[in-house]
C-alpha cells in the first residue's frame, strides 16, 4: 500500500515542482506588460539539458557530479517528511523536522562544494554568500519551529503543522516568507534573472555546470521552492479544520498566493544591496522571536 | 567474564610498552594494540552487562588502598579511549616515524603508552588521591607529547602554556578533592547525593574540569596546543583528552549534590562555546588550529546536552532529560570518533605538503584521493550533517531541549536560546567545512608544495578508515549503540536506568539509511547519465578570461568574511595594510590576524600586571641586611601593636 502512495507523492513534487518557476515568470511579464516564456519553460529546459553533452572544468573532481545529485536526493527527501495537508507525510516520526532542516543543510553543503571544484573566484564569491546567509536563514527557520513546537507540544511536522499558528500567524508568515525568498535565492536577495556574476548567489555558484547535473540542480531548486511554499502554507493555515477536498483546494490556492507574492515582490523591488541582507534576515528572525513569544504567551492563557 | 584479568593483560601491555617503546617499534605497536584491544574488550563487557567491575585492594599505594571501578559512564569513555587511541598508535608509526625523527620518536612512544596508561588509569580511579596522581601523569605525559617537535618556538611555547593552564585547572581540582575529603573524612568516591553540604563544591570541579575540557572561556591554551602537537597527538587530545574534562564534570555532578543553578550555568557556557568555539573556527587559516577550535564548539553540544540533564533532575527528573544526556554521551563517541578522522586526515596533509597555512594548499584531491574522502567523512559528521554520527547525538540533544521547551516551566527559557544557537553553530560549522575542503582540496594548488603532495602511506590510511566506518556505523546504524548509551545514563542517575531507545531513533534511522542508498544511487546515476568518466574538460569559466592562474582562487578569508564580520566583537581582528595608491601602484599588503581573545586580550594584559606589581615587590629585596633588620623590627612592632589592640578590654 506504501509503495503506490509514495509513487504518487513522489510524482506529485516533482512534476509540479518546475511549475512554480514559470508561473513566479508569468506574473512578472504580466506586471511588465510582457508577453513572458511559456508557463512550462523550465520543463522544455530541463528536457534540453537531459539531453545535452556535459563539459566539466578541467580542476573539477566527480564530486562536481555527484555534489548535485546529493543536493537533489537531500532536497526531495525532505520534501517527503513534509505532510501535504490531509494526505500526511510519508514519513513521520519524533523529531523529522529535525531531520528536514538539516538535509537541506546538506544540500546547501553539497552545491557548496560543487561550486568550489572549479577553483573560480566568482562561484567562491557565491558558495560563500551561501553558506553565511544561510546561518542567519537557519536562526530564523529553527524559531519559527520552536514557536510552531511550542503550540502543538510536538516536534513532529504533521502534528506542528496542523492547526493554525495562532495569533502569531502573521508574524510567522511575514517571517517564513522572507526566509523563502533568501533560501531559494529571490529578489530582495539574490536576482535569478541578471546575469552578472559578481552579484548572484545561487546562479553564480553553478556557473560551470553543464547538461544533465545542471538539469538536476534546476530541477531541485524548483523542489526547494515548491518545498518552502507548502512549509509556509501549511504553518499558517489551519488545515485540519477544513475537509479533504477542501483541504487540497486550499493548500493548492495558498502555493499560488505564495507563488504570486514571490512575483510580485520580484516586480515591484529591486535586490538589495548586499551589505543590507543581514539586516532584512535578521528582521526575518526577529518576526519568527515575537511568533514564538505570542506563542508562549497563548498557551499560558 | 569479568573485566578483571582483561584490565589486567591491558595493563600489563601497555606498561611493557612504555618500558620496550624506546627500542623497538614494531614490539611497541604489537604491545600497545594488545593494550588497547583488551581495554575495549573490558569496556564492552561492562557496557553490554549490566554489573559494574569493581576491585579493591589490600595494600595501600600512598597511604590509601587502590580502589577501582568500571561503571557505565567510565567504560563509555574507555571505549573511546581506546578506539582513538589504537587508531592513533598505528598511525603514528608512520606519522612520526623513527626516519624522521630519529631522537623524538622513541621517547614520544614512551610517552604515548604513558598518556594512554594514565587516561585509563583515570577513568578506573574511585579514589580521589589516586585520581589526582593519575590526573597529573596524565597532563605531564601530554605535555611531552605536545612538545615532540622542540626545536619550533611555537611548539615550546604552546606546551608551556598548556602546561600552566592544566595546572591552573589542577589546582581547582586539589582544592576540590581535599575539601571533599575533609569534609567526609574518606578519599573514596562513592555516591555521596545525600549529602547536600558538599553542593557548592561543584563550581571547583567546573573550573578545574572545564579548563581541561576547553570549554569557553577557558579554551585559551586549547588551540596552540592542538595545533602544534603532531598530528596523532592533537587526535587524541582532541578526541580523548578533552573528553576526560567532560567525564570528570559527569562523573562528579552524578556523584555529588549540585547546587540549583548547575544545570542553568552549564548549559549557558555550553551554548556560548558552541558559538563563540565556531565562529573562531571559522576565521582561521591554519587548518588545525581551525579543527581546534572546532573542538571547543563541540565540547559546547556536549554540555548543553549535560546542561540539560542537570536541569532535568533538578526538576524532579523530567523524562527530556535522560533524551539530553544521551545526546551528549552519544556525541562525546561521535565527537571523539570524527575529531580524531579529522586530525588523522589533516596530518596526512601536513605530512605532504609540510604547511599548516590553507591558503597555500589547494586542489589536494588529485594527488590525495583517499585523504579527501575520509577528510570529507569526519567533516561531514562534524559538521552534523546526515547520514552521519553528529547528526544523531545532535537530534538526541534537539529533542530533549525541544520537550524541556514544550514542558513551558522555567526550564524553557534556558532550552529555547540553547535550540536557537545550536542551530547558528551548525550553520557556521557547515561555512567553516565548507571553506577547509574547499581552500584545502578543491580547485588548483596554490603553491608547488601542494602541487607535489603524495597520498599517505597504508599505515597512516587504515586507521582513518576504521575511523570514517565507525562514523557511518554510529549514523545508520544508532540502534546497534543504544544500549552502551543507556546504561552509562543509568550509571550517571540510577533512576534513568533503562530507558528504552525512543522510537523515533529507530524512524530516524531507517530514513537515513534510506537516504543514503538514495544517494549513492543517485550520484551514480547521474555519473552514468553525464558520462563522467570520459566528459569533455573545459576551462572554468571566468567571464571569458582564459589564463586563470590559481592565485585568482577564492581565498579562505573572503570565504569566512561574511560571517565572521558578524562576530568582530569577539574576534577583534587585528588589521594591517597598505593600500594600493595612483595610476601605478608599486606595492600593496593586507595582513589580518585572529589573536586568540581571551589569551592576548584579558589574560595577557592581567598577567602582565600581575608581573609589574611583582616587579615593585621585589626592590624590598636588595640584600643589604640592615634593611631586613628593619623590616623585622617593624614587623615585630606591628604585632606587638595588634596584640596590645587586641587585648585591650
Amino acid at each position: 500500500m506504501w509503495l503506490p502512495q509514495l509513487v504518487v507523492r513522489l510524482a506529485l513534487w516533482l512534476l509540479l515542482a518546475p511549475l512554480l518557476p514559470g508561473l513566479i515568470n508569468r506574473v512578472k511579464a504580466w506586471v511588465a506588460g510582457r508577453r513572458g516564456p511559456p508557463v512550462g519553460q523550465l520543463y522544455y529546459d530541463l528536457a534540453k539539458l537531459w539531453r545535452k553533452e556535459v563539459v566539466w572544468s578541467t580542476l573539477a573532481s566527480p564530486a562536481f557530479i555527484v555534489g548535485p545529485a546529493v543536493a537533489w536526493v537531500a532536497v526531495v527527501g525532505a520534501a517527503l517528511l513534509l505532510p501535504l495537508g490531509p494526505a500526511g507525510a510519508e514519513w513521520s516520526f519524533r523529531g523529522d523536522v529535525l531531520l528536514l532542516l538539516y538535509l537541506l543543510a546538506l544540500a546547501r553543503f553539497a552545491t557548496a562544494w560543487a561550486a568550489l571544484e572549479t577553483g573560480s573566484a566568482f562561484e567562491g564569491m557565491g558558495a560563500a554568500r551561501e553558506v553565511s546567509y544561510a546561518v542567519l536563514a537557519e536562526a530564523a527557520l529553527i524559531t519559527a519551529v520552536v514557536s510552531l513546537s511550542l503550540q502543538t507540544s510536538s516536534v513532529s511536522l504533521t502534528t506542528m503543522l496542523a492547526p493554525t499558528a495562532g495569533a502569531g500567524a502573521v508574524l510567522l508568515a511575514a517571517g517564513l516568507f522572507t526566509v523563502l525568498l533568501a533560501e531559494n535565492c529571490r529578489v530582495p536577495f539574490d536576482d535569478p534573472n541578471t546575469h552578472l556574476e559578481l552579484t548572484m548567489v545561487h546562479e553564480v555558484m553553478i556557473l560551470d555546470h553543464s547538461g544533465p547535473p545542471l538539469a538536476v540542480i534546476l530541477h531541485g531548486a524548483a523542489v526547494k521552492l515548491l518545498l518552502f511554499s507548502v512549509l509556509l502554507v501549511q504553518a499558517v493555515v489551519p488545515l485540519d479544520q477544513f475537509s479533504r477536498g477542501v483541504a487540497v483546494a486550499v493548500l493548492a490556492g495558498g502555493v499560488l498566493s505564495v507563488t504570486l507574492g514571490v512575483g510580485l515582490v520580484e516586480s515591484f523591488l529591486a535586490r538589495l544591496a548586499f551589505r543590507r541582507v543581514p539586516l532584512l534576515l535578521t528582521t526575518a528572525f526577529l518576526l519568527c522571536l515575537f511568533a514564538l513569544l505570542v506563542a508562549w504567551k497563548g498557551g499560558v492563557q | 567474564m569479568s573485566p578483571g584479568p582483561i584490565l589486567l593483560l591491558a595493563a600489563a601491555a601497555t606498561l611493557s610498552a612504555i618500558v620496550a617503546g624506546p627500542r623497538s617499534a614494531r614490539a611497541w605497536l604489537a604491545l600497545m594494540l594488545t593494550g588497547t584491544v583488551a581495554g575495549l574488550a573490558a569496556a564492552l563487557v561492562v557496557l553490554g552487562g549490566s554489573v559494574d567491575w569493581e576491585w579493591r585492594s589490600d595494600f595501600a599505594l600512598g597511604g590509601e588502598d587502590v580502589h577501582l571501578r568500571l561503571d557505565g559512564v567510565s567504560a563509555l569513555f574507555l571505549v573511546l579511549l581506546c578506539v582513538v587511541g589504537g587508531a592513533a598508535t598505528v598511525y603514528a608509526q608512520d606519522y612520526w616515524s623513527e626516519k624522521q625523527y630519529p631522537q623524538s620518536a622513541p621517547r614520544g612512544r614512551a610517552w604515548w603508552g604513558g598518556l594512554l596508561l594514565s587516561m585509563t588509569w583515570v577513568l578506573l580511579c574511585a579514589n580521589g588521591l589516586h585520581f589526582l596522581i593519575g590526573w597529573e601523569l596524565f597532563t605531564v605525559c601530554a605535555f611531552f607529547l605536545i612538545r615532540r617537535d622542540d626545536r619550533r618556538p611555537a611548539v615550546r611555547a604552546a606546551s608551556w602554556l598548556y602546561l600552566a593552564a592544566s595546572h591552573a585547572g589542577t589546582v581547582f581540582l586539589f582544592a576540590f578533592f581535599n575539601a571533599l575529603a575533609v569534609r567526609r573524612g574518606s578519599w573514596d568516591l562513592d555516591a555521596m547525593r545525600d549529602q547536600a553540604e558538599l553542593a557548592p563544591l561543584f563550581w571547583l570541579a567546573l573550573a578545574g574540569f572545564g579548563i581541561k575540557a576547553g570549554m569557553f572561556p577557558l579554551h585559551f591554551w586549547l588551540p596552540a596546543a592542538h595545533a602544534n602537537a603532531p598530528s596523532h597527538v592533537s587526535a587524541i587530545l582532541s578526541g580523548v583528552a578533552i573528553k576526560m574534562g567532560i567525564y570528570g564534570l559527569v562523573r562528579f555532578s552524578g556523584l555529588l549534590p549540585v547546587p540549583a543553578a548547575a544545570g542553568w550555568v552549564v548549559i549557558g557556557l555550553g551554548a556560548v562555546s558552541a558559538l563563540l568555539g565556531i565562529a573562531f573556527a571559522l576565521v582561521q587559516n591554519d587548518y588545525k588550529r581551525l579543527l581546534a577550535y572546532c573542538s571547543v564548539e563541540n565540547i559546547g553540544i556536549i554540555l548543553i546536552g549535560l546542561g540539560g540533564a542537570l536541569l532535568a533532575a533538578s526538576q524532579n527528573d523530567a523524562p527530556w532529560g535522560r533524551l539530553a544526556l544521551a545526546g551528549a554521551f552519544l556525541h562525546v563517541w561521535n565527537h571523539g570518533v570524527s575529531k580524531a578522522l579529522l586530525f588523522l586526515g589533516a596530518g596526512s596533509v601536513l605530512h605532504a605538503t609540510g604547511t599548516r597555512e590553507m591558503s597555500r594548499l589547494g586542489g589536494l584531491w588529485q594527488r590525495m584521493p583517499w585523504t579527501t574522502g575520509l577528510f570529507a567523512v569526519g567533516a561531514i559528521a562534524v559538521a552534523a550533517l546526515p547520514p552521519l554520527n553528529g547528526f544523531i547525538s545532535e537530534w538526541l540533544v534537539y529533542l530533549g531541549l525541544f520537550e524541556a521547551a514544550s514542558t513551558r516551566t522555567i526550564a524553557a527559557w534556558a532550552a529555547i536560546p540553547a535550540i536557537i544557537l545550536l542551530a547558528v553553530s551548525g550553520a557556521l560549522a557547515l561555512a567553516s567545512f565548507t571553506k577547509v575542503i574547499g581552500i584545502i582540496f578543491l580547485g588548483a594548488p596554490r603553491t608547488a608544495a601542494a602541487s607535489r603532495a603524495h597520498e599517505c602511506g597504508r599505515m597512516m590510511r587504515g586507521p582513518m578508515l576504521v575511523l570514517g566506518g565507525l562514523c557511518a556505523a554510529l549514523g545508520l546504524l544508532p540502534l546497534l549503540f543504544w544500549p552502551a548509551i543507556a546504561r552509562a545514563v543509568g550509571s550517571w542517575r540510577p533512576g534513568w536506568a533503562d530507558a528504552p531507545a525512543p522510537v523515533a531513533l529507530g524512524q530516524l534511522s531507517a530514513a537515513q539509511v534510506l537516504l543514503g542508498v538514495a544517494g549513492v544511487a543517485a550520484a551514480a546515476w547521474l555519473w552514468r547519465k553525464a558520462r563522467g568518466g570520459s566528459a569533455r574538460r573545459g576551462l572554468t569559466w571566468d567571464c571569458g578570461y582564459a589564463t586563470l592562474a590559481a592565485r585568482m582562487q577564492y581565498t579562505g578569508g573572503s570565504l569566512a568574511g561574511v560571517a565572521a564580520g558578524w562576530f568582530d566583537w569577539a574576534l577583534q581582528p587585528e588589521l594591517r595594510q597598505r593600500r594600493p595608491r595612483g595610476q601605478f601602484p608599486a606595492s600593496a599588503f593586507r595582513r589580518e590576524r585572529i589573536p586568540e581573545t581571551v589569551l592576548e586580550k584579558i589574560l595577557g594584559p592581567v598577567s602582565a600586571a600581575i608581573r609589574q606589581l611583582a616587579a615593585v615587590a621585589r626592590r624590598l629585596q636588595h640584600g643589604r641586611l640592615q634593611f631586613y633588620l628593619l623590616y623585622v623590627v617593624i614587623g615585630l612592632a606591628a604585632l606587638g601593636l595588634l596584640v596590645w589592640l587586641e587585648g585591650r578590654p
